[in-house]
C-alpha cells in the first residue's frame, strides 16, 4: 500500500496557482492540474482521482458549484476548497452539499496543504475499506443465508425419510419389537427436526424483507391450532375472533409468533391437569391486533419470566430448546409487535400480543 | 371408477422415500397399483405412452417439489398442456419435506394442485385428501 502514489487534481483558473502548486508537490504525489471545472471534470473521467482541491472563484464554474455537481457521479474523492476570502455562505453550502472535507485560506501555506492532502488521502483510504469490509461482509451474509438454508433442506429430508420408517414400523406392529429403542429413535429424531424447524425459523426471521398481506385471524388460528394439536388431542381450545376489520401485516412472522406460543401452550401442561385448556382471544381494529394466549398449565417461576425470552434460556429443563420464546421476541421486534407476560406457577400462564395493523 | 382398479403416480427422485411411500401405500390399501417414477419427465413420458389406455393411468399423482432437472413446479407446467381427458380423471398433491415458506404458497396456489401433503406421509392424512378430493369431484 505505501507504494501507490497520491493522486491530486488541482482546478484554478490561475495558471500561476496551478504552477506553484505543481512545483510545490510533484515529488510527493501524482499532480494533475485543470485550469477550468470542465477540463477538470474531463480528467476525472478518464482517472480515479483520491483527493480533489478546487478554487473557489473561478468564471463560469465556482469550486462549490464543481463539488455539488460530482456528488453522485464522483462520491470517492475527499474534496478540499480553496478560497482567497473568507466567504461564509460559500462555505457553508460547500460543507452542507459538496461533502467537503476541509477548507483551506489562500495564499496557501505549503506545510499546511501537504497536511491537508495526507490526512485527505487518508480518509479516502478508510473510505474505501469500509467500503470493502461492507461488500465482504455482504458477501458473507449472502453465503450464510444460502448455506443454512440449503442444510435445512439437504437435512431435514433424510431426517424425514426416518421419521416415515418409524411410522411405517408402527404401521406393521413393529414398534415395541425391540423394547424401547424405537421409543427412543422416534423421541431424538422428533428432537432433531425440532432444532432444525426452529433454526430455520430464526434465519428466516433475521432477514428484512417484509411482505404485507392481508390476514384472517380466524383461519390462520384454526390452522395452526390443527397444527400442534396434532399429536396432543387432549388440550380444549377456545378461539374467539373479533376482527371486523382488515388486517394487513407480515404474515410469515405473524405465522412464527402465534405458532411457537400455540406449541408452548399444548407442550407445557400439567400432566396430572384433566382439563388442559388453552384460550385464545383476538381483537383486531384499525390499529393494532390485540391478542392473548391463555392456558392453565405448569406456569413459569417468578425469578425467570424476566429471562424466558433470551437465547437458549430453558425453564423447564426436561423439554424444549430454549428457541422458541426467543424467536418470537425476534419476530416481533422486526415488526413492531409487543409482548407481555403474566403467570402464576401452577395455575397458568398469559401472554398478550400487539402487533401493529399496516392496512 | 369402481371396476378398474386405482392407480396412484409417486413421482420422487428419492429412493428410499419411494420405498417408504410405496410401502404405506400398500400397508393403508388405499391404491391397488402404484406407478414409480424416479422424476417428472418419467411420469410425464408415462402419462403419454399410456394416454389412450385409461385403465393403465393414475387417479392419483403424489409429486415431489425438489428433484434435479425438472423441479414439481416445473413439472406442472407441463403436465397442465396433457389432454383434458386426463386432467379431469386425475388428481394431483404435492408430498415434500419443504419448510420453505415460498414453496408452500406457491404449492397452494396452484389450481392443479389440490392439497400439499408434508413428509412423512400418514395413511389418515392421504385418505382424508382422497376422502375430500374425490368425493367433491364426484
Amino acid at each position: 500500500m505505501s507504494s501507490t502514489t497520491v493522486r491530486v487534481l488541482y482546478i484554478d483558473d490561475e495558471e500561476n496557482n496551478l504552477q506553484a502548486f505543481r512545483a510545490s508537490f510533484r515529488r510527493q504525489y501524482e499532480i494533475y492540474t485543470a485550469i477550468s471545472a470542465q477540463e477538470g471534470l474531463e480528467i476525472l473521467q478518464n482517472i480515479e482521482m483520491h483527493v480533489i482541491i478546487a478554487d473557489q472563484k473561478m468564471p463560469n464554474t465556482t469550486g462549490v458549484e464543481f463539488f455539488k455537481s460530482i456528488v453522485h457521479t464522483h462520491p470517492d474523492p475527499i474534496r478540499i476548497l480553496l478560497t482567497g476570502y473568507t466567504d461564509i455562505e460559500a462555505l457553508a453550502d460547500a460543507i452542507n452539499h459538496g461533502d467537503i472535507y476541509r477548507y483551506i485560506q489562500k495564499p496557501w501555506n505549503d506545510l499546511e496543504l501537504h497536511n491537508s492532502i495526507k490526512n485527505a488521502y487518508d480518509a479516502y483510504k478508510s473510505k474505501i475499506d469500509l467500503r470493502n469490509k461492507m461488500q465482504e461482509l455482504e458477501k458473507t451474509n449472502d453465503e450464510l443465508n444460502r448455506f443454512i438454508y440449503s442444510i435445512s433442506h439437504e437435512l431435514r429430508a433424510p431426517l424425514v425419510s426416518v421419521l416415515g420408517i418409524l411410522n411405517l414400523v408402527k404401521m406393521e406392529g413393529l414398534y415395541n419389537s425391540s423394547g424401547e429403542y424405537w421409543g427412543l429413535i422416534e423421541a431424538c429424531s422428533n428432537k432433531l427436526d425440532y432444532y432444525i424447524q426452529k433454526t430455520l425459523q430464526y434465519y428466516k426471521n433475521a432477514k428484512n424483507v417484509e411482505e404485507k398481506s392481508d390476514i384472517d385471524f380466524e383461519s390462520l388460528l384454526k390452522e395452526l391450532i390443527d397444527l400442534y394439536t396434532y399429536i396432543d388431542i387432549e388440550t380444549v381450545f377456545t378461539l374467539n375472533v373479533n376482527q371486523p376489520v382488515k388486517f394487513k401485516g407480515d404474515i410469515f412472522r405473524v405465522e412464527v409468533i402465534l405458532g411457537n406460543l400455540i406449541s408452548n401452550a399444548v407442550k407445557y401442561q400439567k400432566q396430572t391437569e384433566t382439563h388442559k385448556k388453552v384460550n385464545i382471544n383476538i381483537d383486531v381494529n384499525a390499529f393494532e391486533a390485540i391478542i392473548t394466549i391463555h392456558d392453565n398449565g405448569i406456569g413459569i417461576l417468578k425469578e425467570h419470566l424476566e429471562k424466558i425470552f433470551s437465547q437458549f434460556f430453558k425453564g423447564n429443563a426436561l423439554n424444549g430448546s430454549g428457541l422458541g420464546l426467543f424467536i418470537v421476541k425476534e419476530a416481533l421486534n422486526k415488526i413492531n409487535g409487543k409482548i407481555t407476560v403474566n403467570s402464576t406457577i401452577e395455575e397458568g400462564t398469559t401472554f398478550k400480543i400487539n402487533i401493529p395493523n399496516a392496512n | 371408477m369402481q371396476t378398474r382398479t386405482e392407480k396412484v403416480m409417486l413421482i420422487d427422485d428419492n429412493d428410499i422415500d419411494l420405498k417408504i411411500n410405496s410401502k404405506v401405500i400398500a400397508l393403508s390399501k388405499l391404491f391397488d397399483d402404484i406407478i414409480i417414477c424416479r422424476s417428472g419427465a418419467e411420469g410425464l413420458s408415462y402419462i403419454k405412452k399410456h394416454i389412450n389406455h385409461p385403465n393403465l393411468l393414475p387417479q392419483f399423482i403424489l409429486l415431489d417439489i425438489q428433484m434435479p432437472e425438472m423441479d414439481g413446479f416445473e413439472f406442472l407446467e407441463l403436465y397442465k398442456n396433457l389432454p383434458l381427458s386426463f386432467l379431469n380423471s386425475c388428481k394431483l398433491a404435492i408430498l415434500s419435506s419443504t419448510l420453505d415458506f415460498g414453496d408452500i404458497k406457491k404449492a397452494e396456489a396452484n389450481p392443479y394442485v389440490v392439497r400439499l401433503l408434508k413428509k412423512p406421509l400418514y395413511p389418515n392424512e392421504l385418505e382424508e385428501v382422497l376422502k375430500a378430493t374425490f368425493n367433491s369431484a364426484h
